[in-house]
């Protein structure tokens, strides 16, 4: 019997892992699953947890819920890929040995080198924990200067900071304070999104809204004593309330195991899937260098080569399946409007919009429970 | 020509815009001051991107050049 191993159970290895047990007769192979969160959260709502006391556990699921019974779930940690051994060492002592290995590990956030979360007005919200601190500090401010910058691109969900400033806006509108607040948006580009006619979009909205932008601001440091944060240009630029989203990296088994680039991404080719250089290796999702959106929604349409890729190889065939690059990214614009956009590695985004409030509702709705019930159990 | 030693090279052939340009920044962070950086970069939107970023940033960019199927950049860090 085969053991066909994904290490990283977020919505990628999770959903991969689904499919993978629907494909496979279990006399076959046998799907591994390492992973060791008890739970998985449905992290597009992450851009709203700031502003609204929305009642979590609507939003997080147990792992068990969304795992097929058939995947072999290990709760522990991989601490070391051997890939000429195809051997992998967890943390509960074990080593497991694979035949096919699916790395699915995700990007970490790098919060040890900005080392300025624990100030009152310094914030992020891409982990659970840091919405719940931003959404005290958003209570409670009554005006000022908030900056919302990214270290660095990539990060998880390209239009995630812009959707950010966009829902920021209303809430200050609504709270009366937007004219007792200035908005700066900083970006390390020389636009506010990295491909340009998105990027036309996002900068009409700033520019109806009042929100400035400040172009090629690489984040260097903080002074959190004169409350200024500092780019590698050489600006400064103060704040009151920082958003900073945090550096991403790859994941500590990625880069003990000698298999990411400087950042610990895994290279990956962007049509099979397969880690470059290896054997019986493929990649999915945030852990990987693929020029395409860190988002789930990627992780998802790239499955189904990967998939047909590693059965290939099993029946000892050449993996000749291509992902496309194709992908959708909802880009919210306030709290009850969006843009939805297609694209591919070889078409820029087409927009649609969903700006009838019916039909932004429906779909927004609908989504989290499509999420749920049917793309994370590999039903789609 | 300016006689310059290549003191770091990075091939972002491939690479769809940000890519290159983010290659370059974090190159730019490793160098020394006075250092040559050369780029490669076959995507198109680097040829304004990255001497748009040079200016901002006042680093020097010494040189472009075009070859068959992607540019190289040639750039000195100043400070």
């Amino acid at each position: 019997m085969k053991n066909i191993v994904v290490v990283g159970g977020g919505f990628a290895g999770i959903s991969v892992a689904n499919k993978l047990v629907k494909k496979l007769r279990r006399k076959d192979a046998q799907v591994i699953l390492i992973e060791p969160k008890e739970i998985n959260i449905y992290e597009p709502q992450f851009v709203f947890w700031g502003f609204k006391n929305t009642p979590q556990k609507k939003f997080i699921k147990p792992v068990n819920k969304v795992l097929s019974g058939k995947v072999n779930w290990l709760r522990t940690t991989a601490l070391k890929i051997d890939s000429e051994k195809r051997t992998i060492a967890l943390a509960n002592k074990d080593t497991l040995h694979y035949d096919y290995v699916v790395l699915a590990t995700g990007a970490k956030m790098d919060i040890e080198t900005v080392n300025a979360y624990d100030e009152d007005n310094i914030h992020h919200f891409y982990l659970l924990d840091a919405t719940k601190k931003l959404q005290e500090a958003l209570k409670n401010f009554k005006g000022g200067t908030i900056v919302i910058s990214p270290t660095t691109v990539p990060y998880k969900c390209p239009p995630a900071p812009a959707e950010f400033t966009f829902v920021l806006d209303k809430f200050l509108r609504q709270k009366n304070l937007r004219d007792k607040t200035t908005i700066k948006y900083l970006y390390p580009l020389m636009r506010p999104y990295p491909e340009p006619r998105v990027s036309k979009k996002i900068q009409k909205y700033f520019d109806e809204r009042g929100i400035e932008f400040g172009e090629f601001f690489n984040y260097e440091t903080v002074d959190k004593n004169n409350q200024k944060i500092i780019s590698l240009e050489g600006e400064e630029i103060d704040y009151d309330l920082l958003v900073l989203i945090p550096p991403h990296k790859g994941n500590k088994v990625i880069i003990e195991s000698g298999l990411g680039d400087r950042e610990g991404f895994v290279p990956a080719d962007r049509f099979t899937l397969k880690v470059k250089n290896q054997d019986n290796m493929y990649a999915i999702g945030d852990c990987t260098d693929i020029p395409i959106s860190k988002s789930g929604a990627a992780a998802h349409f790239a499955s189904s080569a990967l998939i047909k890729n590693l059965l290939l190889e099993i029946d000892g065939k050449e993996p000749t399946k291509k992902y496309n690059g194709f992908t959708v990214c909802f880009v919210v614009t306030s709290f009850r409007r969006s843009l939805l956009l297609v694209f591919n590695y070889k078409h820029p985004p087409i927009k649609i919009g969903l700006h009838n409030l019916l039909l932004y509702g429906l779909f927004k709705r609908s989504f989290k429970i499509v999420y749920f019930k049917a793309l994370i159990k590999g039903y789609l | 020509m300016t006689e310059y030693e290549i003191a770091i090279e990075v091939d972002a052939r491939g690479s769809f815009c940000p890519g290159p340009m983010m290659e370059l920044i974090k190159m730019i962070r490793q160098a020394e001051v006075g250092e040559h950086i050369a780029l490669l970069s076959s995507d198109e939107g680097t040829r304004t991107d990255v001497p748009a970023w040079l200016k901002k940033a006042k680093h020097e960019l010494v040189e472009i050049i075009n070859l068959e199927d992607h540019d190289k950049y040639i750039v000195k860090k100043l400070h």
